[in-house]
């Protein structure tokens, strides 16, 4: 397969000497080896089929210098370029030697993407906020696919120490219109009552495919709440694993998805509920049209210390047009007794009534519908501390709703 | 101002309106009266334009102009008000936004420009008090999580904002207790004068002694057969639809 030659060139000429990340690098990629790119026919992956990149020949790009004031951390095509002079900010060499991160933080897993990833930690970006500090963090993503298909494997680590009080805003922009792959894995690590907000602001290009792993610790009395939102080109794979690995801690997991033509996106969040008193409340809402295809499975796992687990889902669909798909699958695997969990899924369309009193105010179609819409995303996206922030992104996603049948 | 000639209306192929006359002039309050499925929501809902409703036959003259060729909101704009039935709940939409964007794009209409937000702050205090409402139902997404006496006070709240000419008020005393009755009722009359028509559509009199009509109509299975003046109502109060009915077939 094309694909996977180019990924062993790549993998052969940027592997160097440096002997911790050398074994690193090589134990995940002979794993990633032996499976390769999955396809449908497993379970994991039964309705977005990742195979369908085989024949593509992605390879790794030179990062060019690239500037923009408004973002504190710029990483093209997944290397760090710069950072405004923030001192936490590292790349994952200097992070292990300086033991802000350990080599097991990047042992193999069962997910083929992220041992790819780990295959790729050449220029990997640690963020390690102390003990206390209260900081938002703007990092920007640039593929640059002007003149090949690109492929990056963008990993971002961030340590939140005890009681800090962290954002953490990734966004992603493309330089060009060739074919991509972004295989990106995200992975935070909570210390005790910290509390980190995490907006993901995925606008692809035409010809992007992705596949993206959030990957959360969290330890005592620690909030995590996540913000993500999609606008998915061909194919979009975004996973959230959130492991609530004390008493006491908290996620949120928020996401606003949209798909038209033949575009597909799916979303797989797991939460592991491992010890008492945590909490968790999911919200995704998708806006489909044309023949996309969504897919929503929220796994929740309730572990058989976590008593006083207290866990609510939700996935609401609107479906513009009659050729759409969602699937929604709630996973409920619940091994203690005295908790709570409710989950629900809606699919459905504008509110009819809604539209109509608002037009028999004066209001036009077009504009009713989108102050409609406009509620139905700002519930998610409500609780985004920074007004601004939220205010934008929700105009954002407003414009990329799109119209119709296409 | 509105005059409405033999008009046939059905919904899903079932026929309601069956052939309704009627005239109403700038400055009148007409009030329709009838039993339960004659047709006088149905008939506010066609004047509004809802668009689940057919007009088979007849016409709706409206300041000179085709009403049935309008949108439901373009019938807004030239100044048509419907308090529903049933205000709609709007999660997640403001009730300030919502009507400043209303009273906008009327104004747009209009041809007027945009009103700035100090001015509208004004005619929103000015008119909540006339209706009595507490100012953080404005901050409150529109209607949702209201009791069923606050929605009803904030459609006529909205139609005192909006100004139309022409009020259609279905069932607005529905599920009111007497005190919101009286603040809707005057609310209702604060607004009367002499450019402006309104139409009450209520299946009791009780209404009506607090918003007093120049005319009262009573519509049974589809048609008017019957129009009086305000003592029309007391009758039918009196004897009920069934033996005022039973007199017009006389």
């Amino acid at each position: 397969m094309k694909v996977l030659n180019k990924i062993a060139a790549d993998f052969d000429n940027t592997i160097n000497h440096n002997a911790i990340l050398k074994n690193i690098r090589i134990e995940n990629f002979e794993e990633f080896k032996k499976t390769g790119i999955p396809t449908s026919k497993e379970e994991f992956w039964k309705y977005t089929d990742p195979s369908i990149v085989n024949d593509s020949e992605f390879s790794l790009g030179i990062p060019n210098n690239f500037e923009d004031e408004n973002f504190d951390i710029i990483i093209v095509n997944g290397k760090i370029i710069g950072n405004n002079d923030i001192d936490e900010v590292t790349n994952i060499q200097i992070g292990l030697e300086q033991k802000i991160i350990k080599v097991s933080d990047f042992n193999k897993t069962s997910n083929p993407f992220i041992n790819l990833n780990n295959a790729f930690l050449e220029e990997g970006c640690v963020i390690n906020f102390r003990n206390n500090t209260e900081k938002e963090i703007k990092v920007l993503n640039i593929v640059d696919n002007t003149n090949s298909q690109q492929i990056i494997h963008p990993r971002i680590v961030v340590k939140a120490g005890k009681n800090s009080n962290i954002t953490i805003l990734e966004e992603i922009r493309f330089l060009g219109a060739k074919k991509n792959l972004v295989n990106s894995v995200t992975s935070f690590y909570l210390e005790d009552g910290a509390n980190v907000e995490h907006i993901i602001i995925d606008d692809f290009s035409e010809d992007t495919y992705q596949i993206s792993n959030v990957l959360v610790k969290q330890k005592k009395d620690s909030i995590f709440s996540s913000y993500n939102y999609s606008n998915a080109k061909n194919l979009a794979r975004k996973d959230f694993i959130v492991e609530l690995k004390e008493r006491g801690s908290h996620c949120d997991l928020r996401g606003v998805y949209l798909a038209d033509k033949n575009n597909h996106i799916d979303h797989h969040t797991i939460i592991e509920h491992e010890k008492e008193h945590c909490t968790s409340n999911e919200l995704y809402k998708g806006i489909l049209s044309g023949k996309s295809t969504g897919v929503f499975n929220g796994r929740i796992h309730v572990h058989n210390e976590a008593q006083k687990t207290d866990a609510i889902q939700s996935n609401q669909n609107i479906l513009l047009s009659d050729n759409a798909i969602i699937h929604t699958k709630p996973e409920l695997e619940i091994y203690a007794d005295d908790v709570k969990c409710t989950h629900g899924a809606t699919v459905g369309q504008l509110d009819e009534k809604g539209i109509f009193y608002l037009r028999a105010r004066g209001i036009k179609r077009k504009e009713a519908q989108k102050m409609m819409m406009r509620a139905y995303v700002g519930e998610v996206l409500s609780g985004i501390k920074n007004e601004e922030t939220k205010n934008n992104l929700l105009e954002k996603i407003i414009q990329n709703i799109p119209d119709g049948e296409a | 101002m509105l005059k409405i000639q033999n008009l046939h209306a059905s919904v899903e192929e079932t026929s309601i309106l069956k052939g309704i006359n009627l005239e109403v002039n700038a400055g009148e309050t007409h009030a329709i009266m009838g039993p339960n499925g004659s047709g006088k929501s149905t008939l506010a809902q066609v004047l509004a334009g809802h668009e689940d409703y057919e007009v088979d036959k007849g016409s709706v003259e409206y300041l000179g102009n085709d009403l049935l060729e309008l949108d439901v909101d373009e019938r807004a704009c030239e100044g048509i008000f419907l308090a529903f039935q049933y205000p709609v709940e709007l999660p997640g939409v403001n009730n300030t936004y919502f009507l400043k964007s209303a009273l906008n794009a009327q104004r747009k209409h209009r041809g007027e420009k945009e009103i700035d937000a100090m001015d509208f702050m004004d005619i929103i205090s000015d008119k909540i008090k006339l209706l009595n409402l507490k100012d953080s139902l404005l901050k409150r997404p529109v209607n949702e999580g209201f009791s069923g006496g606050e929605k009803k006070r904030n459609e006529i709240f909205q139609m005192a904002v909006l100004e139309p000419k022409l009020a259609l008020l279905d069932e607005t005393d529905s599920g009111l207790d007497i005190d919101a009755l009286k603040i809707v009722a005057n609310g209702v009359n604060a607004m009367k004068n002499d450019e402006r028509a309104t139409i009450v559509v209520t299946h009791y009199q009780r209404l009506l002694n607090y918003i007093v009509p120049d005319f009262v109509h009573v519509l049974v299975d589809g048609v008017i057969v019957k129009s009086g003046d305000k003592t029309l109502a007391l009758e039918l109060e009196e004897k009920g639809y069934e033996e005022v009915i039973k007199e017009t077939k006389k």
